[in-house]
């Protein structure tokens, strides 16, 4: 399948400003000269998702119709605020726990329309063709109360569409925020997701990433991360059902003190394919960034991870890590890592590692040896293997949920 | 209880075990020594199950060829062995694991499944029992244990899952002399008519603490002598060569 917009495409959206038809115009047009990416460029050179598009992919329509629901059922597990979004726009939500007049939720409109080259022709693509997203801003000096669970709901409508969507996020001064990511899914359909996430000094922002099921989703997301002096960011990415999923995670550490955490626990089953690939950029003296990226694969599953780090010469103090753990359970299983530090300050703490194996079997004999079954041992192994990263969540209600939607999972190894 | 008849087992096309005899009645404690490379630790695992050994010969456990039964099942039949070595399983809680593997040796008997409160009771009481510190039980599995921790962690689980064969391979190796004391009380406050024990060791100091029926001398894959309790300090006096 040959992937090309016509910019009449464009002409589909009625009231935008010439401004923002001729800024969707130029991304198009940019997008079109690259088309999808595929493994000739470098940041893609593991994902090829231009053949992978075209081999799972008879046709792929651009999203533009949305519907309304309203019978919609929430979690029980533990208290929480939420959105809730179909297919990518804003449906409702609820701040019940918090003061509202510290929130402000809309839905994205455009303002920056000025054209900025990015090596990801997927941007240019969401830049020309979104339709719906949400914009979140915290004011100043407010620590939530509750968590804010983002329903991410997307229904049998979405079949065979790409829909490009957009999200903001704006955590004002001292402020602190936490969110959870719910993706709910049962289309097989590409999710180009774009992510603008700006902490003001000193605010917090914690976000867990999370799929309800397995499904055939295809998702893409760039998300750009701006942390101001002192503010905190801290992402947690949990095992991914979809079929395809790539985060290309940039964080621009702008002030000191600052600190940007990523960590992950992946199984990926089932011809599964994910990758992370990340870009801190240690901008000023006295930040931190620590990545623990975990996958375990299994049955033709592909799990990647690229990250670099980028220590200006001015960020004296910088405190880097970056860690990948790998537990293959088959032969056809791949996991590639490619980790990079570019560094011109000479004062620095930079390290990273990368491992990959095999289950060990003398642990597993061990385990066998107390009545165990090989499954059931295997199951002990991968879950002890990734539980690490679901000890980093404080809530225990949470911790729960998480460790059970990550067990539900891993339950599924046959 | 157990009764081998001229077992062989080799791995790697390496004979280890070259006809092998051996009966253990219940209620009995027998008392395995030999040198380095004997194959002492073959026989425990051998015993247990372990995949990767070429083995022929007979293993009869309460009147049943286990040769072939796989790992799981002779655990779940009552067969539990001590480990040498035993391993750090991380992230791993050592409760939740322990409870796992109770229950799969309850379901195996027909038993009901043990709740959670009533198991937390059953470690507490054992634990104490055994002069173990139960926050151990609340870490991941021997991960960061010392030598001692992780020894006594495997007589407490030898406690919990109550077996009718316990098999302890080289439990008492490297362990300062109260540790050897626990492991020593664990094993002789399980003693009972219905249960038997064959403990694999180098020395026989663990034998002035655990009284052995019967003590065999194993050497290249075969059992060269067997006696009274009175042989192991023999051995200690004149060493393996003599005997061999």
């Amino acid at each position: 399948m040959n992937f090309e917009i016509k910019s009449e495409e464009i002409n589909k959206f009625k009231e935008i400003s010439q401004e923002e038809k001729d800024f969707r115009i130029k991304n198009l047009k940019y997008f079109n000269n690259i088309g999808l990416p595929s493994k000739k460029l470098e940041d893609w050179k593991f994902t090829d998702l231009r053949e992978i598009i075209s081999n799972n992919f008879k046709k792929l329509d651009t999203f533009q119709k949305n519907e309304k629901f309203s019978n919609f059922k929430i979690l029980k597990d533990f208290e929480h605020n939420y959105i809730i979004l179909l297919n990518g726009s804003l449906n409702s939500f609820d701040f019940s726990f918090e003061d509202s007049s510290k929130i402000k939720i809309e839905n994205y409109t455009e303002k920056n329309l000025k054209y900025e080259d990015n090596k990801n022709s997927l941007v240019n693509l969401n830049h020309a063709l979104f339709t719906n997203g949400y914009s979140l801003e915290v004011e100043s000096n407010y620590k939530f109360n509750k968590v804010v669970i983002i329903y991410n709901f997307f229904s049998e409508n979405v079949e065979n569409q790409i829909i490009n969507k957009k999200n903001k996020i704006l955590v004002k001064k001292n402020s602190e925020l936490h969110l959870i990511d719910y993706t709910i899914n049962k289309s097989k359909f590409v999710c180009n997701n774009y992510e603008e996430i700006t902490l003001e000094e000193n605010s917090i922002l914690k976000n867990i990433s999370l799929q309800k099921d397995r499904s055939d989703g295809y998702f893409h997301k760039f998300s750009k991360n701006k942390l101001n002096k002192g503010s905190k960011y801290n992402q947690l990415l949990f095992s991914s059902g979809l079929k395809f999923n790539k985060l290309d995670l940039e964080a621009d550490l702008l002030g000191e003190d600052t600190e940007c955490n990523i960590q992950a626990a992946l199984y990926l089953n089932q011809n599964q394919h994910q990758e992370i690939k990340t870009r801190i950029n240690h901008l000023a003296p006295n930040s931190k960034s620590y990545q623990k990226i975990k996958n375990v694969l299994n049955s033709n599953a592909k799990g990647i991870y690229q990250g670099k780090i980028y220590v200006k010469d001015i960020a004296q103090k910088t405190d880097a890590y970056q860690l990948s753990k790998a537990l293959l359970l088959n032969d056809d299983t791949e996991f590639n890592s490619k980790p990079e530090l570019e560094i011109y300050a000479d004062d620095v703490k930079c390290s990273h590692g990368s491992t990959s194996g095999n289950v060990e079997e003398d642990s597993l004999y061990y385990l066998m040896t107390r009545g165990l079954s090989r499954k059931e041992s295997l199951r002990l192994l991968i879950n002890g293997f990734l539980n690490d990263i679901v000890d980093v969540i404080k809530s225990n209600t949470i911790k729960d949920f998480i460790s059970s939607n990550l067990e539900k999972q891993i339950y599924e190894y046959k | 209880m157990l009764e081998i008849k001229n077992l062989k087992a080799s791995i790697n096309n390496k004979d280890i075990l070259k006809g092998l005899n051996l009966k253990i009645q219940s209620g009995e404690v027998h008392a395995i020594m030999g040198p380095n490379g004997s194959g002492k630790s073959t026989l425990a695992n051998v015993l247990s199950g372990k995949n990767g050994y070429e083995v022929t010969g007979e293993l009869n456990y309460k009147g049943e060829n286990i040769k072939d039964i796989p790992i799981e099942e002779r655990a779940q039949k009552g067969i539990f062995l001590a480990f040498q070595y035993p391993l750090e399983i991380p992230g791993v809680n050592t409760n939740n694991f322990l409870k796992t593997s109770l229950n799969s040796v309850r379901k195996a008997k027909g038993e009901k499944e043990i709740d959670t409160i009533s198991f937390l009771k059953l470690v507490k009481e054992k634990a104490s029992e055994l002069g173990i510190d139960e926050k151990i039980l609340s870490r991941q599995l021997n991960v960061g244990f010392s030598g001692g921790e992780k020894k006594k962690n495997e007589i407490l689980q030898m406690k919990i899952l109550n077996p009718y064969l316990a098999i302890l391979d080289e439990t008492d190796s490297g362990l300062d002399i109260d540790a050897l004391k626990t492991i020593a009380n664990g094993v002789n406050s399980s003693r009972d008519k219905e249960k038997s024990f064959l403990i694999i060791t180098h020395y026989q100091r663990l034998l002035d603490y655990i009284k052995p029926d019967h003590v065999h001398v194993l050497s290249d894959g075969k059992i060269i002598k067997s006696g009274k309790h009175d042989l192991a300090k023999q051995l200690e006096k004149t060493g393996y060569k003599k005997i061999q």
